[in-house]
């Protein structure tokens, strides 16, 4: 116990007590009296439910693309051999692990006015003039797409990782084409991790910052860009708490609800 | 032609670096075949190019009639009991067995009595409901042995099936897979490297070496009469001695060791094209051996270096002619502290190999 | 075989998809344009003279990087027994401390930022830029955590066993026969935790002010006032180092699998 000591004194005063500060912030009336006020307040502004519905939106979008693509992709790197896994490996690491803002950048350069696609369409002659794709919801998509990729492919490998090779060849041997034997015991045996990829990709999406503050500016707000338009330009710190609350709720619902999930009998 | 045919086979794990090389391999309907070999030898590589896992390089896998070469394993009706089972870990006993039966699209209505009747047959009734993990080592085995059995295979392939079990359930499922393979009359492909499993089990052995078949023949033939230098290594000729021909009659020959005389009355397939003069080696069995005081025939002189009290048996570590020979003799060890004695093997214990 | 064909095209799209973007960043960094352009028209390095000329680059990457080794090495001191007590002993309630001690990763860093802000503001007046090293603090401490317990969790107990049967106290064993066995460990929790906090933007936009920023938040700042390839060539270079960093650790500490 002594030695979980630091660390728990730590997070009690620094990290729990300011959370439960601004909880009962966001509960406290004008006269110190309990109050859910707030809370009706921003949720019946309609600007609040636009950003809300637009930025679960955008996670439903990123997450099942991210599966789609992520799956087949990490099957694949659990069955080269290990030299090429480890370059493979590193190359999903590398955009982890660089800054967020580089990596959102990118997308002005190529979504932007002058960018690489409308130079490639405009030559083509399929565009008449420069199409405007910054500031949309598709390229905040495309942003947080390229964001969470790499971990929706991490977790699914570490999860394959433990699929045993001859618990597949079973399969083949009784019957199963690759698909099946793919759909049949490869899912339901990394379906743990298929919950971890999703519920980080999707909290992801709703919390992201950076992508929709780059991509998406003042004209395509999503919760984070709301909440720090709130609070640090329209100096509305009420109505940042309360989306602060709800962001942290959100958040704890997605991981409750989808550990709840169990690998359904898929034969 | 036989049930299976392998013809002309190169295959292995990686392009260009067959482990098989120009292998041909043929076994009939109703045979129990073990593949026996140490690991390395190239067994495995053959089961797994019979089920269909390895894809040949180049010639042709023949099952009953059919030509197999380039088909895929979920398309050969073959059933494989793996070393480590490849449980469905996610399925419960009845869904494990259900699968292949399932794949196959066999009619709803009769999987729950096909799988009743096999899971009955590895006395395994009650235990629909369990997952793999809730199962004990001999459980497990049986699960899978059911799960490749209910879907009626044409053939089942077993890779090293008992090599995770403790002795006494090695025993146990041995006698299972016995009583099995003659109730269902099945063709069985064994893979083992175990020569007590293969002597027990089969109806003929195969063993391989280095990726090319050393002898094929009855249990006796391989125990009894091992064609080669490495099988009879392999099946518990582990003693050598070195020798030249000097006479050699129609199922006689006789070799000198070291100015020691030793007939040998084991005609062997080598043996028999011998002559006077050729250099070969004698192989016996260490509890083929016996020591005593006299002289004479079959005999040799040595040197006990150590004896080992093995209870109803001694081991003896002996030294002749410069190589290490074990003997067993049953009771204790000799009294005395005798150190040189003569060895003594019997002419129809003694087979003789070229080398 | 035909479907592992449309599996490697997947792949192939995919690291297109994560790859390219990096590629084009750094094209472009190398524009003669002032307007962001792609493909450029010419070839220059006035951006990256740009970048070492504009003095709160520098100001900021010197702070993300003090923030960033400050924070670490805190994050360190306070996981290293946590994740020691995890690994090595049972106790009772200890899936409830074990979420206890995660819960910085899964609450969202913005409100970690914004909290720490309201809570400081609102009972002292410490100085935002403590803020900053505790937010940071917070958000990279289950970060080591996990690390150093994976690495824990490869170190057989009973060597630790057989240094106390010898006569080390266990603080002594710990110091003497565990914390050189899990030194990989700790380096990759050092490096990635120092580059989770380097890049961090969502709890340091709430914990910087005036004279007080961290250099994402200033390229952030910097690219809502000016259109140019600055930022390009400013990215280019984190890019590069991030890829030597990365490669070196994967190379020496294997550290894709504390991922």
């Amino acid at each position: 116990m002594l030695l979980l000591g630091p660390g728990a004194m730590f997070l009690l005063l620094f990290f729990f007590s300011p959370l439960l500060f601004v909880l009962a912030e966001s509960l406290r009336g004008a006269q110190g009296q309990v109050t859910l006020a707030r809370y009706g307040e921003v949720l019946s502004d309609a600007q609040f439910r636009i950003v809300f519905v637009r930025t679960l939106k955008m996670a439903l979008i990123v997450t099942p693309i991210a599966v789609i693509v992520a799956y087949p992709s990490a099957y694949l790197m659990t069955k080269v051999s290990a030299g090429k896994k480890s370059i493979l490996m590193s190359l999903v690491i590398l955009p982890l692990m660089t800054s967020p803002v580089a990596r959102t950048y990118a997308w002005i350069v190529i979504l932007g006015k002058y960018g690489i696609v409308n130079q490639t369409m405009g030559a083509l002659g399929l565009f008449k003039e420069p199409a405007r794709m910054m500031y949309t919801e598709g390229a905040i998509i495309v942003g947080l797409l390229q964001l969470f990729l790499p971990i929706m492919v991490l977790t699914l490998v570490s999860a394959m990782e433990n699929v045993q090779e001859e618990v597949e060849e079973a399969a083949l041997s009784l019957g199963s084409g690759r698909i099946g034997c793919f759909f049949r015991v490869i899912v339901p045996l990394s379906f743990d991790g298929l919950i971890m990829g999703v519920t980080l990709v999707f909290t992801g999406c709703i919390t992201a910052y950076v992508t929709p503050a780059i991509l998406g500016g003042a004209k395509v707000l999503t919760l984070a860009t709301l909440m720090r338009q709130e609070a640090l330009v329209l100096m509305n710190w009420e109505a940042a708490t309360v989306i602060a609350v709800i962001m942290i709720a959100t958040t704890l619902l997605l991981y409750n609800g989808l550990r709840l999930f169990k690998p359904r009998n898929l034969v | 032609m036989s049930f299976i045919e392998l013809t002309n086979i190169d295959a292995g794990y990686e392009k260009g670096k067959p482990i098989l090389k120009d292998f041909h391999v043929s076994v009939e309907q109703g045979e129990l075949v073990s593949l026996l070999g140490p690991s390395g030898c190239g067994k495995t590589t053959t089961l797994r190019t019979i089920a269909g896992f390895i894809m040949a390089e180049k010639g042709k896998v023949v099952i009953g009639g059919r030509d197999y070469s380039n088909v895929p394993p979920n398309k050969r009706n073959i059933g494989l009991v793996f070393q480590n089972y490849a449980l469905f870990p996610h399925l419960s006993v009845y869904d494990n067995v259900a699968y292949g039966l399932r794949r196959r699209k066999v009619a709803k209505e009769l999987i729950p009595e096909k799988i009743a009747n096999v899971l009955k047959l590895v006395s395994l009734t009650g235990y629909e409901k369990r997952l793999p993990s809730e199962l004990s080592g001999g459980q497990r085995q049986r699960v899978a042995l059911a799960r490749s059995i209910v879907i009626e295979p044409d053939l089942l392939l077993l890779d090293e099936p008992l090599s995770n079990l403790d002795a006494k359930l090695r025993d146990e499922m041995r006698a299972e897979l016995s009583r099995l393979q003659h109730q269902l009359g099945i063709t069985m492909i064994y893979v083992t490297h175990d020569q007590v499993e293969a002597l027990s089990l089969s109806s003929r052995i195969i063993v391989m070496n280095e990726g090319n078949i050393e002898q094929m023949g009855t249990p006796e033939d391989i125990y009894e009469r091992p064609a080669t230098p490495f099988v009879a290594n392999f099946v518990g000729f582990d003693n050598s001695l070195t020798g030249t021909v000097r006479a050699v009659q129609k199922h006689r020959v006789t070799v000198e060791v070291n100015g020691s005389s030793f007939v040998s009355t084991r005609v062997t397939q080598v043996a028999g094209g011998l002559s006077p003069g050729d250099q070969v080696a004698l192989f016996f069995r260490p509890d083929d051996t016996s020591l005593t005081d006299e002289a004479g025939e079959n005999t040799i002189a040595g040197e006990i270096l150590y004896v080992n009290y093995q209870g109803n048996t001694s081991s003896y570590a002996l030294k002749v002619d410069q190589e290490s020979i074990r003997a067993v003799m049953p009771g204790r060890p000799m009294s005395g502290d005798t150190r040189e004695i003569r060895m003594r093997i019997d002419p129809e214990k003694l087979i003789i190999e070229r080398v | 075989m035909k479907n592992s064909k449309i599996l490697i095209a997947i792949m192939a799209l995919m690291f297109v998809f994560l790859i390219g973007p990096f590629v084009v960043i750094i094209i472009s960094s190398f524009s003669n344009d002032a307007v962001m352009r792609f493909p450029p028209r010419g070839f220059s390095l006035q951006w990256y003279e740009k970048v070492l000329n504009i003095q709160m680059f520098q100001t900021t990457f010197w702070m993300s990087l003090k923030t960033g080794l400050a924070a670490t090495f805190t994050a360190l001191l306070l996981g290293v027994p946590v994740a020691y007590t995890n690994v090595r002993f049972r106790y009772p309630g200890k899936n409830v401390l074990e979420l206890f001690f995660s819960s910085p990763a899964i609450v969202p860093g913005l409100v970690i930022g914004f909290s720490l802000l309201r809570f400081f503001i609102y009972v002292t007046q410490v100085p935002i830029l403590l803020g900053l090293y505790l937010g940071h603090t917070a958000i990279l401490f289950p970060y080591t955590v996990r690390v150093v317990s994976a690495s824990l969790r490869n170190f057989d107990p009973g060597i630790e066993e057989a240094a106390v049967s010898l006569g080390s106290t266990p603080l002594h064993a710990f110091f003497a026969v565990v914390l050189p066995n899990i030194r990989s460990g700790l380096v990759a929790a050092f490096i990635l935790a120092f580059i989770t906090s380097f890049n961090n933007v969502p709890v340091s936009l709430f914990l910087t002010g005036p004279g007080v920023a961290t250099l994402p938040i200033q390229m952030l700042i910097y690219m809502e006032y000016y259109f140019d390839p600055t930022i390009s060539a400013l990215s280019s270079i984190l890019i590069v180092l991030t890829v030597i960093i990365v490669q070196a650790a994967e190379k020496l500490l294997g550290i894709s699998k504390y991922m």
